[in-house]
């Protein structure tokens, strides 16, 4: 078993040096410890107990958990800050049209933000590979859909994918592998929508999910906690930190609270090692042979800039200066209504069916598709607040919040922005963390594309809540985040409009790989989080190509 | 009833009970099968779960039964199970009936090597030569051979020299066959047999000496298996299960689940999930009449029953909100941890998966290490094509790895307010769990064991010796 080489002064030299510790680097590390080689995981944040954060949620206020306060339960480095809401730290500094709908929630943590994700594990479409030959919008990925579908497969089999078996339920059905499980059975409310609503051409699908409901392997099966955001007390929901430990199980080292913040190059541009601050603010080093940046779309390309050298004066991989550019998220509404007849949402996994039927069509041309997600989280919160409104007391509000928790539905609709270069991350001139660097500057504007589409969503609300009998139809007005980061580190074929090849590789840097959800030219309306891991089994394959030629 | 008992009473002898024991008892669905060697080899078959032969020579999740190579934890290292499907270069393929019958019994392999006892051939001596019979045809005409040699055991020095085990042999192995009581009926000699014979109980729960030979002075009375611990399951109401229901005990043995009072893992999980549940209810039953039967053995430690233990927990209510400052440390990593499916109140689920903690055998039980080892490694069981299934909370969980000192004092908690008050343990304790358990003298004598065993021989062979001259002198 290869293991990293620890000096006395505290610096490593390994194989592989893998900056960051969530699904992508997880699985980098694995896979690359699995075929032999010593790898170091950098990660900038804490190593704490599932049982920490799930004792934080359980002692939140009624507050913080009817808004969602999902980043407030893990505790952050001092040294290592990522966004809080309540009340916001403005480590990321928003600006322009759209800058609120840019809040991400995103953490820096051993295991990383698929601590509080809801295990969605949705396949980009194969159209949506090629928006611009197709639609004649937005960019074409430097892969195919087929290139990518063997590792869609590898990344399902590593999550522990539930998923229909039955064709006609598959988004999309362009498959070479059945789902490791079947479906997650649909519940009451998912079998009534979809009886009322696709008659009508709405499409409602089982949303695919790292979880299953008996064990998978050593995972535990889940129970229907409908607790998976922000916390999946008993590990039934796969997590990013299940691989950094299979890693650690072959050799792979993780040191936390390990802020990278500057990387050395070569005369051939070849990266030579990166350095970090400890717990301690004593700066380290880690030499290697091959470097991966896992660290997710808003602190990749912040390192990337921060580490700006002599020879590489605009950032690291940014001879293009599309670092930081092309920033998405699926920026979304939510839609909530009283449906005519009970419907019971909130039992079984926090989400567990989908509305497809506007994922892709010729309007794609003209505005943005979108995605509704039947959300499965219980009712019983927002229930409360509203019947408490109401002035309610004693059986009365009991009966009212029971009428409301049992009717009420919360649709999470998604929209797909298109790359736009000017939706971008800078390093703030002003703002610095408590170790001087830098905090990371978005402008972010959602653009006609998502606005056309909005109009769409609308409509198409209306006909569903109608054929629902629903009352009180509010849908929301600001665009809302959906942690969905992409584009800031945006692959192409072409290294002057592009950081990374189709490998995830740089563009600038033979030995560098810069996997994940940065990467991604077009955000579709699904969930990113399989396709970050897929495009970090990918580049993984690469690296070990490279290894097995000598250039790695 | 009574006139029934009477019956079995009046039966004249060893003969009758042999028979009833050998052949009559055994009833299935195909028993009736046209070709009588077909019949044979379906009560072969039978047999062979029954003694559990999976249990060990299918590797677990494998495909191929009965082709070996499954690593038994023993304290002296892990021994591979051999393939005994009938292929005739890597399996039992040229074996005679002969042959098969002094492996199963004698643990002496065709080319004469010594098998480990980890083959339980100290059981299966007992066997009836109709039954080894009925073994033998089953696995020569019913099991797939499988062209593949399983891995290699390979224990260190000394124990890698198989010819020790002759001398272990000489002293420990009793090569008789089952002899019924004519005293008991032919239930309780039925159990005695399916128990002894075929399911091997002693193996695992009956204490084992210095040399891990069993102890024939306390069968049954309770044993460390490396990490697990087979408790006391002799009639005795307060340290073994004679204050179980005879129903209880079934469903234990059929399901190994019985709510509010014990669930099997670890190796018990295994022996419910390969053989007792497809045992049929009669058998299940004759085993149950005899193990409710065995002479009592009683550890003056043991104060109460082990089920009968702790009481629901109204904590949460004290705790909740507070920081993780003002909370003992056990309670707070029990709430994080244990309590999203055994609930704060130590109840479990309504429906059982989860289990009830307090009244549960693990945590009344004297001694800790099955509950260490249930955190450590968890619990899975396949019952009727259902898994129950516990994650560990050791190196890689999917939950979360605990340390030594979590353990502790997650267990210390749980013994104090579900479970025996009396139990403490320490971080030392879990560490020793988690390296496998508590060594027997054999494993800690390392290269002194065969010299040891020798002595032990010799003064044994003194002995026989100084005693066969008092009895002449006696007979003078």
């Amino acid at each position: 078993m290869a293991k990293p080489d620890f000096s006395s002064s505290g610096d490593v030299s390994a194989d592989v040096i893998v900056v960051g510790s969530g699904v992508v680097g997880g699985m980098v590390a694995n896979e690359l410890a699995a075929a032999g080689h010593s790898v170091l995981i950098l990660e900038a944040g804490l190593r704490l107990k599932r049982a920490e954060y799930v004792e934080n949620w359980r002692n939140m206020s009624f507050h913080n958990r009817l808004h969602s306060d999902f980043q407030g339960l893990y505790p952050q480095s001092p040294l290592a800050q990522a966004p809080l809401y309540f009340p916001p730290n403005d480590y990321v500094g928003l600006s322009g049209p759209n800058g609120s709908a840019f809040k991400q929630g995103y953490l820096r943590t051993v295991g990383g933000t698929t601590w509080h994700w809801a295990a969605s594990c949705w396949r980009h479409l194969p159209s949506d590979f090629e928006m611009k030959t197709r639609y004649g919008v937005g960019r074409d990925w430097a892969i195919s859909y087929n290139e990518l579908e063997p590792f869609y497969c590898r990344a399902e089999e590593e999550m522990g994918v539930s998923g229909p078996h039955d064709k006609s339920l598959q988004s999309p059905p362009e498959r070479s592998r059945p789902y490791p499980r079947d479906m997650i059975p649909f519940g009451y409310g998912d079998r009534r929508v979809a009886e009322i609503v696709n008659p009508h051409g709405f499409h409602l699908v089982p949303i695919p999910q790292g979880r299953s409901i008996e064990p998978y392997g050593e995972r535990p099966a889940c129970c229907g906690n409908n607790n998976c955001q922000p916390i999946c007390p008993i590990g039934a929901m796969y997590n990013g930190i299940q691989h950094i430990e299979k890693a650690e199980f072959k050799g792979a080292v993780t040191i936390a609270e390990a802020v990278v913040y500057r990387i050395d190059t070569d005369e051939n541009n070849r990266v030579t090692a990166v350095h970090w601050y400890d717990a301690h603010r004593q700066s380290h080093k880690a030499t290697g042979k091959t470097f991966v940046l896992a660290c997710n779309g808003i602190e990749n390309p912040r390192l990337l800039l921060l580490a700006a050298n002599e020879r590489n004066p605009n950032g690291i991989a940014n001879s293009s200066d599309q670092v930081g550019r092309n920033m998405m998220d699926h920026s979304g509404v939510h839609a909530s209504f009283l449906a005519n007849e009970p419907l019971w949402f909130g039992r079984g996994p926090a989400q567990s069916s989908c509305i497809v039927g506007p994922r892709d069509g010729d309007f794609r041309r003209e505005y943005s598709a979108n995605k509704m997600i039947l959300n499965n989280i219980s009712r019983v919160a927002p229930a409360t607040e509203q019947a408490l409104k109401l002035g309610l007391v004693g059986k009365e509000l009991d009966d009212e919040i029971r009428r409301r928790a049992a009717c009420g539905v919360d649709l999470s609709i998604s929209l797909e922005p298109l790359p736009d270069p000017e939706n971008r991350l800078t390093l703030s001139k002003t703002r610095k963390d408590p170790l001087g660097l830098a905090c990371p500057d978005i402008h972010y504007d959602v653009g006609d594309y998502v606005r056309k589409g909005l109009d769409a969503v609308n409509t198409q609300v209306k006909q569903i809540a109608g054929l629902l009998g629903g009352t009180e139809l509010r849908i929301t007005t600001n665009y809302n985040a959906n942690n969905h980061i992409m584009g800031g580190t945006i692959m192409g074929r072409d290294p002057k409009d592009s950081v990374v090849d189709g490998n995830c590789r740089a563009h600038d840097h033979p030995n560098l790989w810069i996997p994940g959800g940065g990467a991604m030219p077009s955000a579709s309306v699904v969930n990113t989080t399989l396709s970050m891991a897929a495009l970090g089994l990918k580049a993984a394959d690469s690296i070990k190509a490279a290894f097995a030629q000598g250039q790695a | 009833m009574k006139q029934k008992r009477q019956k079995c009473l009046d039966l004249p002898g060893y003969f009758v009970l042999s028979a009833a024991i050998g052949l009559n008892t055994i009833t299935f669905a195909h028993a009736q099968a046209t070709d009588p060697n077909t019949a044979v080899a379906e009560r072969g078959h039978y047999l062979a779960i029954a003694a559990d032969c999976a249990a060990c020579h299918t590797a677990p999740s494998s495909n191929k039964p009965f082709a070996g190579g499954y690593g038994i934890a023993s304290p002296l290292g892990s021994i591979y199970s051999t393939n005994i499907t009938p292929s005739k270069k890597y399996g039992i393929g040229n074996y005679t009936e002969k042959e098969f019958a002094h492996a199963l019994r004698e643990g002496i392999r065709r080319d004469g090597a010594h098998l480990y006892p980890a083959m339980p051939y100290t059981s299966y001596t007992k066997l009836t030569d109709d039954d080894v019979h009925a073994l033998y045809v089953y696995f020569m005409t019913s099991v797939k051979p499988v062209e593949s040699r399983p891995q290699k055991t390979e224990l260190p020095f000394p124990y890698n020299i198989r010819a020790s085990m002759a001398i272990w042999n000489a002293l420990f192995l009793d090569d008789t066959r089952f002899k019924p009581d004519p005293s008991k009926s032919v239930k309780v000699n039925r159990g005695h047999y399916l128990s002894y014979a075929l399911a091997h109980c002693d193996t695992c729960h009956t204490p084992r000496n210095a040399m891990m030979a069993e102890k024939g002075s306390s069968p049954l009375a309770g044993a460390s298996l490396s990490s697990w611990y087979a408790p006391n399951v002799t009639s005795d109401p307060v340290s073994g299960i004679g204050g179980w229901s005879n129903d209880d005990l079934v469903r234990y043995l059929k399901t190994g689940d019985v709510p509010g009072k014990a669930q099997a893992g670890g190796p018990m999980a295994e022996a419910i999930e390969h053989s007792f549940q497809y045992l049929s209810d009669a058998d299940i039953r004759a085993m149950v009449a005899y193990i409710k039967q065995v002479p009592a053995i009683s550890d003056s430690k043991d104060k109460a029953p082990r089920d009968s233990y702790g009481k629901i927990s109204d904590r949460e209510s004290f705790y909740r909100a507070l920081p993780a400052s003002r909370i003992g440390r056990g309670e707070y990593l029990f709430s994080g941890e244990c309590a999203a499916c055994h609930r704060p109140t130590g109840q479990g689920s309504p429906d059982g998966y989860y289990p009830q903690l307090f009244h549960n055998t693990a945590l009344g039980a004297p001694i800790a290490d099955n509950l260490i080892t249930t955190i450590l490694m968890g619990v899975r069981r396949e019952v009727n094509g259902h898994t129950t299934y516990m994650p560990g909370f050791g190196p890689g969980s999917y939950v979360d790895s605990l340390s030594d000192q979590d353990i502790a004092d997650i267990s210390n908690y749980v013994e104090q307010r579900f479970g025996n008050p009396n139990v403490k343990v320490t971080p030392d304790d879990v560490k020793l769990i988690r390296s496998g358990g508590p060594k027997p003298l054999i494993a800690q004598l390392g290269a002194f064991t065969v010299p040891a065993m020798i002595g032990a021989a010799l003064i044994f062979a003194i002995a026989i010796l100084f005693f066969i001259r008092l009895s002449r002198k006696a007979k003078a």
